[in-house]
């Protein structure tokens, strides 16, 4: 296996609605900063990777045009996921393992605000035969997963409350968070429901924003950063499609795929300083600590999801923050997670270190 | 020989209804907004890479081989030469415009890049590469911010010789 780390991270501030700017036009300043912390020109990158959704853009191949911002002329070796880019990440980290290049840019673009109605587009991930003619609303699925949680007794509407009242305090000092502040218990309780037992604040708020990580291998990487955040682990798992078949109060997916990242890295999710997990509700978190056996991380320090979502950039934000963490010295082993589908169906998590080995 | 049949099939399910419907919001960004206000005003406007002085029509916000912020938009007179045309002959479900008609890139004087429109008001087999055109601009009801402002280009009456002849 070749050494591979974060070198860079930069991302835009998360916003309910940017109407300004189109993709290119979001996306330039983050690569700039991201390509700028690394002190490299475009020229000297390998491979760009990058990941964002048609569904929310509302166009075929949208993130072509994504691509006037990377300057792909002459052309350059490039790939694209229609999810998450986190996704794109391991894609990239793939790639630098084979030996192809010593430098790779991942970009994700979140572009929520373009769907007029979530609720029109979001059941299209749907099984289509059993789930998607039903038209479930946006929340409904994260809905009945919270209700089985409480239920089996593993959390609270109270511990909810909790979790997003650290969250947004935590946010305050993120300058990309949309969403921060100080919200007590009770006033967070005190809010009406969106699905039973869920609250707006519950629900991580989509918006848009575009995030950016560049990767080096080896020598370029310890030359391109004074504490690369070494990734000494990544694996992704899947579960079914179909919510029904699933235990929703278990991420299975999460837990095998953090228990194979663990086996990899050397070390575990309760080896960790600081986890960054992708909660798109406040009552998955409970779900993914079990998971990835957080029993002593710092989770969330950014805010979290919580505090900014912007979907299909979400997942690669929290690669980014939790590397962030080692390269700004302030955390020596880091968890980093990332969610795709409904109710948590496929996890990825990345394990980092200041050690390469 | 042959196999033992199996079991039937169920009869099939041929079909599903499950009509989405999906409205989106769509961003034209700052260098698009530029270009596409100007069209209202019968204007085309293009714009000058500072790195390496390529003249895009229409412009984007930043020089896509640079990566520079494009200098501030100017006039063209709208004249230029057809770069490559095709003459589109079959009908097609949406199809807005009577078969057969020209699409072209049209080089405009001053531009580096091409554009894509109609030609109109010439016959499909009189259309050349390096015929010059000029824009037919919509009625002052019917200008707006679209490619629809204009509504064809037409010959203007000059050969000027062929896109690979042009410096
Ligand atoms: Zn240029």
């Amino acid at each position: 296996m070749r050494d591979i780390a974060v070198v860079s991270f930069a991302q835009s501030p998360c916003v309910a609605a940017n109407r300004r700017d189109d993709m290119a036009g979001f996306l330039l300043p983050v690569i700039r900063d991201a390509v700028q912390q690394a002190g490299i020109d475009r020229d000297q990158i390998d491979f760009f990777a990058s990941g964002s959704h048609d569904f929310f853009e509302g166009r075929t191949f949208a993130y072509i045009e994504s691509l006037d911002a990377v300057g792909a002329w002459p052309p350059i070796s490039e790939s694209h996921v229609e999810m998450d880019a986190a996704w794109a990440f391991h894609e990239a980290w793939a790639w630098l393992q084979l030996g192809q290049g010593d430098i790779a840019l991942v970009y994700g673009i979140g572009r929520g605000s373009l769907p007029r109605d979530l609720d029109q587009v979001l059941p299209a991930q749907l099984d289509p035969y059993y789930l998607a003619p039903l038209r479930p609303h946006r929340h409904a699925l994260a809905g009945l997963q919270a209700r089985a949680l409480l239920d089996a007794g593993r959390t609270s509407e109270q511990q909810l409350a909790e979790v997003v009242s650290r969250s947004l305090a935590a946010a305050v000092a993120n300058p990309a968070a949309q969403k921060s502040g100080a919200f007590s218990v009770a006033e967070l309780m005190a809010a009406p429901y969106v699905a039973s037992p869920l609250r707006e604040h519950d629900v991580a708020p989509c918006g848009d924003a575009a995030a950016v990580v560049v990767l080096a291998a080896g020598d370029t990487a310890r030359r391109l950063a004074d504490r690369p955040a070494w990734v000494r682990a990544i694996d992704h798992r899947m579960d079914t499609h179909y919510p029904g078949s699933r235990d929703l109060t278990r991420a299975e997916s999460a837990r095998i795929a953090g228990a194979r990242a663990a086996e990899l890295a050397g070390f575990a999710g309760y080896d960790v300083d600081v986890a960054e997990l992708h909660v798109q509700y406040s009552h998955q978190e409970m779900i993914l600590a079990d998971a990835l056996g957080l029993t002593g991380a710092l989770i969330n320090l950014s805010g979290g999801p919580l505090a900014g979502n912007p979907m299909t950039a979400t997942g690669l934000i929290r690669i980014g923050e939790a590397a962030a963490q080692i390269l700004d010295g302030r955390a020596g082993r880091t968890l980093a997670h990332a969610t795709n589908g409904p109710a948590l169906q496929q996890n990825l998590v990345c394990l980092m270190s200041t050690d390469p080995a | 020989m042959s196999a033992e049949p199996g079991p039937p099939l169920p009869q099939p399910i041929t079909s599903v209804k499950s009509p989405f419907r999906m409205d989106y919001t769509y961003v034209a960004g700052a260098g698009r907004s530029v270009f596409l206000r100007g069209l209202a005003e019968r204007k085309l406007l293009a714009r000058r890479c500072p790195g390496c002085s390529q003249v895009y029509l229409p412009p984007p916000e930043f020089c896509s081989r640079c990566l520079t912020e494009l200098e501030a938009p100017f006039e063209l007179d709208g004249r230029g030469t057809i770069a490559t045309f095709c003459v589109v002959s079959f009908p097609f479900p949406g199809q807005t415009i009577e078969a057969p008609y020209v699409v072209a890139h049209i080089h405009h004087h001053g531009a580096d890049t091409r554009l894509m429109h109609l030609i109109g008001d010439v016959a499909p087999d009189e259309v050349r590469i390096g015929m010059e055109v000029e824009p037919v601009w919509v009625g002052e009801d019917q200008l707006t911010t679209s490619m629809t402002s204009i509504r064809h280009y037409r010959p203007t009456g000059v050969a000027i010789g062929s896109e690979s002849t042009r410096a």
